[in-house]
C-alpha cells in the first residue's frame, strides 16, 4: 500500500498538515483534546505509522504537548510508532476465528515466519497485527485482512503459507475465499 | 436543499414516498446489491460492477442500487432482483463468474430458481419459495432490521420514504421532552450494550441532574471479540441509530450529540458521517431545526482498538482524548460525565430503538419480548454453524431455536459442544442448558450473560481449557491495567490456565483458579475487570471433565493442547 512519502524516502507532512487545516478545526481548548485522537488516525492511514514529526504537527496544530498525543499513541492498540513492513497482515484472532483455528495461524506465522503481533518480518515484507475485536467478517473465519482491503479467509496453516508466497511473488489475492 | 420548516418537511417526505413507490411499481428492472462489511470482504462491490456492465451489454436497462446488509451474511454477496411485473427474487453467493449467467437468465425472462434464497411474496414464484417462510427469516421479528437490505444506507431520501425521521418531528413539534422520557419508560426498553439498565430510568436521572451543558454518547465502540450487530446496524441503517441519538438529545435538553464508534468499523464511521452530514443538509440537525425552536448538533468521534473503550466512564475519558482508563463511581456519568458534566450514555442498538417507540408508542414496544425483558434483540451466531450472520428476534425464544432453528444447527461434520454467552465476560451453555430463553434474566443464573447478544458455538474440536486460555488471555491483554488485581490477576489466570494446558498442572490449581479470581472479582473499578474472571470459572463449571483429563490425566481430550502425555504428574511435590 502506497503512503504518502516524498520519492527520496523522506517523509512528506504537507498531506496531513491539509487535512487537519480542513478537517480539525476548532473553537475551544476542549474541542481541540476532543480531536486528539481523531488526527492521530489520520496519520496512521496516511503513513502506515504515526512517526514522531507527524505526531509533533498534530501536537502543534491543536495546541497540546507532543508527550499528550503520545500518551495515546502508546495506549490505543490501533497506533505504531515503528514503520511497518511492505505488506500488513490484520490477523482476526476474534472467537469466531479462534474457534474456527486462528491459533494455528499465529502458531504458523511464529514458527515460520518469526513474527508475532506487531512486529516485522526480517526481509521487511510482512508486518503482522492480530486483531483481539472482531474484523466483522465472521463467515469466513478463519480470515485475515492484507494490506487494508483484500481478504482471505477460511484459512489453513497451508492456505497461509499459499497467501503469503502468493504475496511475495507479487500476485493478486482476488477469488481466495472459498467459501464452501 | 435545506428545508425550513415542518410543512417542508412533510412536503419532502410526500414526495421521498411517491418516487419510492414509483421504483417498486414494478413496470421497470430494479437490480440490488448488498453493500456491507462482510460482502465487500466476498467481493461484492466486484459483483456490483460487472452486473452494471453485462446488463448494460445485454440491453437491460436497470436500475443498479447499493443496499445495506441483509443479515444473512452466508448468503453473500446476495443481490435481489426485481423484473417488471414480477415480485422481487433474491439470489445468493453472486460472485462475479455467475453474474453473465444471472443476466443471461434475466434477458431470457426466467428465475434461476436454484440460485435463488426467497422471494418477497407471500406465494411461491416460479419454484422460488418465498422469503419469510425461509428457516432463517421465519423465526425473526424484525423491527430495526426492517429497513435492511431494503433502503439505500447512502441516502436519507430512502430513509424517509420508509418512515424516517417522523419520530423525530413527532417528539419535537408534538412532544415535551418529559413525554419523550415517559415514552421510554413505558417501554421499559433496557441497555443493549450487556447491563440491561432501564433506559427510560437513567434517561430520567439525567434530566433531573442540573448542570449545563449536558450530554448524550451512543456507544458504538463494539470491541468484544464476538459480536458485530451494531457496526451492521450502522452500515445498514445509519439514520436510524442518528434519529434515535436526536431524539435522546431532545429528551436531555441538550444540542450535544456524539456517536463513538470503533475505528476499526472503517464502513460503519464512513456511513454514519454521511448520515450526519445529509441530515445538516436537509436541515433536520442544527439551530433552530425547521423553525422548532430545538437545536441538536452531532459529532462523531473513532476509538482507536482499545478494548476497555466499551466501558462508560473509559469512553468518555476517550472522547476528550484522553487515554480510556475506568474512574471510581460514584459520581455516575448522568451526574458527571463527559467534561465533568451530566451524560446520558446508551448503546447504539438501544437508540435505535428509540424512534419506534416514539411512533408507535412505549405501549406498542412493551407488547414484544417477555415482561421484563421487552422488544427485541439483535444477535449474531459465530462459530461452525450453517447460516452465519445477524438476526433480530423477540425477547425470550428459546437459544435452542435459535441455534438449530435460524441459525441452523451444526456445519457437516461438526459436533455440538457449547456456546458461549456474554463474549469475554461470562461462560459457556451445555447442550442440556438450550432450553433456555434469551433475555437479560435467564441467563445468569446458569452461568451465562445475554451480553451484547453475540454468541459462539463450539464444536467438540474446542478443548474447553483451550478455550478458557483464549478467553482469559484477551481480557488479560485488554486490561487497561488500572487496577491492581485485574493487572495481575488476569495474567496469574492465564499462567495457571496455561499449566494445566500443558499438562504439567498442581494438585489445588483448580482452587487456586477461584482464589485469584476472587480480589478480581470484588476489587476492579469497573464492569470489565470484575467480569474478567467469568469465562475460566464457567469453562470449569460447564466442562469439569475436560480440565480433570489435563489435571488428572494428563491428555487433551479434544486433542488441542500440548500437553506432554505419559510425563508424571508434576503433583507439586515441592509446594
Amino acid at each position: 500500500m502506497a503512503h504518502a512519502t516524498h520519492t527520496d524516502g523522506e517523509l512528506d507532512l504537507e498531506p496531513l498538515k491539509r487535512i487537519l487545516e480542513r478537517d480539525f478545526r476548532y473553537d475551544t481548548h476542549q474541542d481541540a483534546e476532543e480531536l486528539i485522537l481523531g488526527a492521530c488516525q489520520e496519520a496512521q492511514n496516511l503513513y502506515g505509522w504515526v512517526p514522531q514529526p507527524a505526531a509533533q504537527v498534530i501536537a502543534d496544530h491543536l495546541g497540546v504537548s507532543v508527550n499528550r498525543v503520545y500518551s495515546l499513541l502508546t495506549f490505543y492498540a490501533d497506533f505504531r510508532t515503528e514503520p511497518p513492513g511492505k505488506h500488513f497482515l490484520l490477523l482476526c484472532h476474534g472467537t469466531a476465528c479462534y474457534v474456527m483455528g486462528s491459533q494455528r495461524l499465529i502458531d504458523t506465522l511464529r514458527d515460520e515466519y518469526g513474527i508475532t503481533n506487531g512486529e516485522v518480518t526480517r526481509d521487511g515484507e510482512l508486518t503482522l497485527q492480530v486483531v483481539n475485536g472482531c474484523l466483522g467478517v465472521c463467515d469466513l473465519a478463519p480470515v485475515i485482512q492484507v494490506d487494508h482491503h483484500t481478504y482471505c479467509g477460511r484459512l489453513t496453516p497451508d492456505r497461509l503459507r499459499e497467501t503469503l508466497e502468493a504475496l511475495k511473488r507479487g500476485e493478486p489475492l482476488e477469488e481466495r475465499n472459498e467459501t464452501d | 436543499m435545506r428545508l425550513t420548516d415542518r410543512a417542508a418537511f412533510e412536503q419532502y417526505a410526500a414526495e421521498a414516498e411517491r418516487r419510492w413507490a414509483e421504483r417498486t411499481a414494478g413496470d421497470r428492472w430494479v437490480v440490488s446489491v448488498g453493500i456491507s462489511e462482510c460482502s465487500i470482504a466476498k467481493g461484492a462491490r466486484q459483483t456490483m460492477d460487472h452486473l452494471r456492465l453485462a446488463l448494460e451489454q445485454a440491453g437491460i436497462a436497470a436500475e443498479v442500487r447499493r443496499v445495506g446488509c441483509a443479515g444473512w451474511c452466508w448468503a453473500e454477496p446476495y443481490v435481489e432482483v426485481k423484473a417488471p411485473g414480477a415480485p422481487p427474487v433474491i439470489y445468493q453467493k453472486i460472485t462475479t463468474d455467475k453474474v453473465p449467467e444471472l443476466v443471461d437468465a434475466m434477458k431470457r425472462g426466467v428465475v434461476k430458481a436454484e440460485w435463488a434464497l426467497g422471494v418477497r411474496a407471500d406465494q411461491p414464484f416460479e419454484g422460488v419459495p418465498p422469503l419469510n417462510q425461509h428457516p432463517f427469516l421465519a423465526g425473526q421479528r424484525r423491527v430495526l432490521m426492517a429497513d435492511w437490505g431494503i433502503i439505500d444506507p447512502e441516502s436519507i431520501e430512502d430513509y424517509i420514504a420508509r418512515g424516517g425521521y417522523q419520530a423525530w418531528i413527532k417528539a419535537i413539534f408534538d412532544m415535551t421532552p418529559e413525554e419523550v422520557v415517559n415514552e421510554v419508560k413505558i417501554s421499559n426498553v433496557r441497555g443493549r450494550g450487556g447491563a440491561g439498565f432501564p433506559a427510560g430510568i437513567k434517561w430520567e436521572s439525567g434530566r433531573r441532574t442540573q448542570a449545563w451543558p449536558k450530554y448524550v454518547i451512543a456507544n458504538s465502540h463494539e470491541g468484544e471479540p464476538n459480536v458485530f450487530k451494531d457496526r451492521r446496524l450502522i452500515e445498514s441503517n445509519p439514520h436510524l441509530v442518528l434519529e434515535g441519538i436526536m431524539i435522546g438529545c431532545y429528551a436531555l435538553e441538550t444540542p450535544h450529540g456524539y456517536n463513538y464508534v470503533g475505528g476499526e468499523h472503517k464502513l460503519a464511521i464512513e456511513r454514519f458521517r454521511k448520515a450526519v452530514d445529509q441530515a445538516y443538509e436537509l436541515g433536520l440537525l442544527g439551530d433552530n431545526v425547521l423553525g422548532s425552536g430545538v437545536s441538536c448538533h452531532i459529532r462523531v468521534r473513532t476509538g482507536g482498538g482499545a478494548y476497555i473503550c466499551g466501558e462508560g466512564s473509559a469512553l468518555m475519558y476517550s472522547v476528550m482524548g484522553q487515554r480510556g482508563q475506568p474512574r471510581t463511581k460514584p459520581p455516575r456519568s448522568v451526574e458527571e460525565g463527559v467534561w465533568k458534566r451530566p451524560t446520558v450514555l446508551n448503546n447504539t442498538e438501544t437508540f435505535a430503538n428509540i424512534p419506534g417507540i416514539i411512533r408507535n408508542g412505549g405501549a406498542w414496544y412493551a407488547a414484544m419480548g417477555t415482561e421484563k425483558s421487552t422488544g427485541t434483540k439483535l444477535i449474531t451466531m459465530q462459530g461452525p454453524v450453517q447460516r452465519i450472520g445477524v438476526v433480530e428476534i423477540e425477547m425470550g425464544m428459546p437459544m435452542r431455536e435459535v441455534i438449530f432453528g435460524l441459525f441452523g444447527g451444526m456445519r457437516e461434520g461438526y459436533v455440538f459442544k457449547g456456546v458461549q454467552t456474554g463474549g469475554v465476560s461470562a461462560g459457556p451453555l451445555r447442550e442440556e442448558q438450550l432450553d433456555v430463553p434469551v433475555d437479560f434474566d435467564s441467563l445468569t443464573p446458569l452461568g451465562g450473560m445475554l451480553g451484547s447478544g453475540g454468541f459462539v458455538v463450539f464444536d467438540q474440536s474446542v478443548c474447553a481449557v483451550d478455550f478458557a486460555r483464549y478467553l482469559q488471555e484477551f481480557n488479560r491483554y485488554e486490561s487497561c491495567a488500572k487496577c491492581v488485581p485485574c493487572r495481575l490477576g488476569n495474567p496469574a489466570l492465564v499462567e495457571i490456565i496455561e499449566r494445566i494446558r500443558l499438562g504439567q498442572a498442581r494438585q489445588g490449581d483448580l482452587a487456586l483458579i477461584e482464589e485469584t479470581s476472587r480480589p478480581i472479582i470484588d476489587l476492579s473499578l469497573c464492569g470489565l475487570g470484575q467480569v474478567a474472571p467469568m469465562p475460566t470459572l464457567g469453562m470449569i463449571r460447564a466442562f469439569p471433565e475436560d480440565f480433570a483429563a489435563h489435571i488428572e490425566e494428563h491428555r487433551c481430550p479434544a486433542g488441542v493442547c500440548p500437553v506432554e502425555s505419559g510425563a508424571p504428574a508434576a503433583t507439586a511435590a515441592g509446594d
